[in-house]
């Protein structure tokens, strides 16, 4: 099999404290491109990627997870990867685990793998809440799809060229990790879990405050639920 | 004499009028004005002829049967608003993917000017 074009796409916010870190690490740990996302920063995230020799695209300002993850996509498309793996700039993803995910995907024909925090017995210790919204999601996309995926809102995602292309044209602004998953399985493209460990992030805080997380869990679920009353249209 | 019909008609005539104004001077776009040219054309019609109000009013057992032109005001009102969210919501996703492809656009110039300099 020939060489795989394999792109790491980093979406970062505000992140100057742990993007360094984070691209150092990813390049120990993989033999792939990079490629940051800087959703309109007001900081030095923009400086400090450059800084580590990857590639930086500047939004002019800030789109959000879903319309900077959209970016990377449309960046991966156009320049032929075959691979694109998620993953944040807070430090939360260890990059140990970017082989695995790539060699799920390459030999049992995946097309996306998600780095699970849920899956086994991990040191990751999270909120109650969070907790409570993360079976909630479970069950809410074993309700619609009749799949089991624990960790539902887990950034560490790599997928293939097909949905990659998929993503480029079609992607959710808000919320859009539990979904995107949705829409894969009604398409019945092949998702799988591999279990993983998370780290403290390094720096800056959840993007979900306690108190968001109410109106968080709400917004997803209507997403879902409308989402699925338009299943077999066209996208 | 002035009560709501006349008052109705005054301004359903004012408001074509400066409806079809901002068409002329390309502030109001057509496809938008049309909705607006059309709820002024209705208004005019039926504060000018109170018979269709008024069997209205009976049809819904309205009392006064003025209120109908309130009550169709307000209706209209909430149907243009649902079209405008629809409008700002489209607008939103191309000004999304226009912002996508600038920035992408810019770091390749800005790569490649990089390259070309080695």
């Amino acid at each position: 099999m020939g060489k795989q074009k394999v792109l790491v796409i980093i979406p970062a916010y505000n992140e100057e404290k742990s993007i360094g870190n984070v691209l150092a690490r990813i390049k120990e740990n993989a033999d792939a491109d990079i490629l940051v996302i800087n959703d309109g920063s007001s900081d030095a995230t923009f400086k400090e990627a450059l800084k580590a020799g990857v590639r930086v695209i500047s939004l002019p300002f800030n789109l959000g997870i879903g319309g900077a993850m959209q970016t990377g996509y449309r960046f991966a498309r156009d320049q032929g990867y075959d691979i694109a793996v998620q993953v944040d700039a807070d430090g939360q993803h260890d990059p140990v685990y970017l082989n695995a995910m790539i060699t799920k995907i390459l030999d049992e024909q995946y097309d996306m793998v998600i780095g699970s925090r849920y899956i086994s017995d991990t040191s990751y210790r999270s909120t109650f809440t969070r907790r409570i919204g993360m079976i909630i999601f479970s069950w809410i996309v074993y309700i619609l799809t009749d799949y089991d995926i624990k960790d539902t809102t887990s950034g560490f995602r790599a997928v293939n060229r097909k949905v990659i292309e998929f993503f480029a044209s079609n992607y959710p602004s808000d919320y859009p990790e539990v979904d995107v998953l949705v829409k894969l399985f009604k398409k019945n493209y092949r998702v799988c879990e591999i279990p993983v460990e998370m780290l403290n992030r390094e720096s800056g805080k959840s993007s979900i405050t306690p108190l968001k997380s109410v109106y968080y869990m709400i917004k997803v679920s209507m997403a879902l639920i409308i989402n699925s009353l338009r299943s077999g249209e066209a996208t | 004499m002035l009560n709501v019909y006349s008052f109705s008609i005054a301004f359903s005539i004012l408001f074509l009028l400066v409806t079809l104004e901002l068409v002329r001077k390309s502030k109001l776009l057509e496809k938008y004005s049309l909705l607006w040219i059309f709820f002024g054309f209705v208004m005019l019609i039926l504060s000018s002829t109170p018979y269709f109000i008024e069997r209205i009013a009976r049809l819904l057992e309205i009392k006064y049967a003025p209120s109908v032109l309130f009550l169709l005001g307000f209706v209209y009102l909430i149907i243009f608003s649902l079209n405008m969210t629809t409008v700002f919501s489209k607008q939103s996703q191309k000004i999304t993917t226009l912002t996508q492809e600038i920035a992408i656009l810019k770091e390749k110039l800005e790569h490649e000017e990089k390259e070309n300099q080695r």
